[in-house]
């Protein structure tokens, strides 16, 4: 007699995959957001982006408001 | 684990209470950043650096508005990322959270966390508006916040491995371990280095605010992420077995 059955599994392991990938995503939003101070686009615009500070200036009312240090 | 739709409902919930931080933020933080930037530029009028001038605020009101349509965005970002860090947390600890419901185990986590790598630091060195802070100690002060969130954060992880070696009524020992230790790290990590010369209740006011709205995003996200997990129940997949 053969049957088939349904059922639900528990897979309880967290894939490694999946936080490399959360851990990247949280230390680079948190630098954009906390700490950037034109180094992101630097890469692509060069010096000028210090001078800049189109992300400083982007996230400067969150990062007052969400308690990171500024000026 | 399904790693797509975990990911995925990861990053969504995070997002989304970050949206709702940056929202909570233009409504109720945003007056006290205007009030302290008209400090400055009083400030920088009165040093000869600025002119009052048409063109002055010309200027000003249009990097103002850039930085205020910014907020939301910025809270899109912050939330996303610190939705990461929770939703890793959340998966290796879910089974270890009290609650029969996804929100409610991760209400609980997301008050803990709450506690430990925001309250607690917030206490020790609050946020500030603009005109407190010294450029000139701007990384130093990046490095003591950091630095602190870092040892409390990492301080609950390891009092918490601790507790599961501990009989269930011996827990709470690890719970006044931490609030020991977490206790001289308080006292023994140096000041805010600058001196607060603007109004204290525009900086009471503000720091009010501040807190009020990331405690919204802590809720917020442990609601959404909780019910996204309940619904999608990314751990959980339909097997069938033929025999
Ligand atoms: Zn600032």
């Amino acid at each position: 007699m053969s049957y088939s059955e349904e059922i639900i599994v528990s897979k309880q392991a967290v894939p490694t995959f999946a936080v490399v990938i959360l851990a990247i995503i949280f230390g680079f939003g948190l630098f954009l957001v906390g700490y950037d101070q034109g180094h992101l686009f630097s890469i692509i615009q060069g010096a000028e982006a210090f001078d800049d500070l189109f992300i400083h200036e982007l996230t400067h009312d969150m990062r007052h408001a969400a308690g990171f240090p500024c000026h | 684990m399904k790693t797509a739709r975990f990911i995925a409902l990861v990053l969504l919930a995070g997002c989304f209470a970050g949206i709702i931080h940056g929202t909570a933020n233009l409504a109720i933080v945003e007056p006290y950043l205007d009030e302290a930037i008209g400090i400055e530029n009083q400030n920088l009028f009165s040093s000869g650096e600025e002119q009052d001038t048409p063109e002055f605020w010309v200027e000003y009101s249009s990097y103002r508005d850039w930085q205020k349509g910014g907020q939301v965005l910025a809270g899109a970002i912050l939330g996303t990322s610190v939705g990461a860090l929770f939703g890793i947390i959340f998966a290796f600890s879910r089974r270890s959270l009290p609650g029969n419901h996804n929100v409610k185990k991760a209400l609980i986590l997301a008050g803990i966390m709450w506690l430990t790598i925001y309250f607690i630091p917030f206490l020790k060195y609050p946020a500030n508006p603009p005109t407190v802070g010294d450029p000139e100690t701007v990384v130093l002060r990046s490095i003591l916040y950091l630095s602190f969130i870092a040892i409390s954060g990492f301080g609950a992880l390891g009092f918490y491995k601790l507790s599961n070696r501990l009989d269930k009524s011996k827990k709470i020992a690890a719970v006044l371990g931490y609030a020991i230790f977490i206790s001289v790290i308080f006292v023994a990590m140096p000041q805010n280095p600058d001196e607060v010369i603007a109004p204290m209740d525009l900086v009471n006011g503000f720091r009010a605010m501040s807190l009020i709205a990331v405690s919204i995003y802590w809720i917020a996200l442990g609601i959404i992420l909780g019910a996204f997990w309940q619904k999608l129940q990314p751990d959980k997949s339909l097997q069938t077995y033929t025999s």
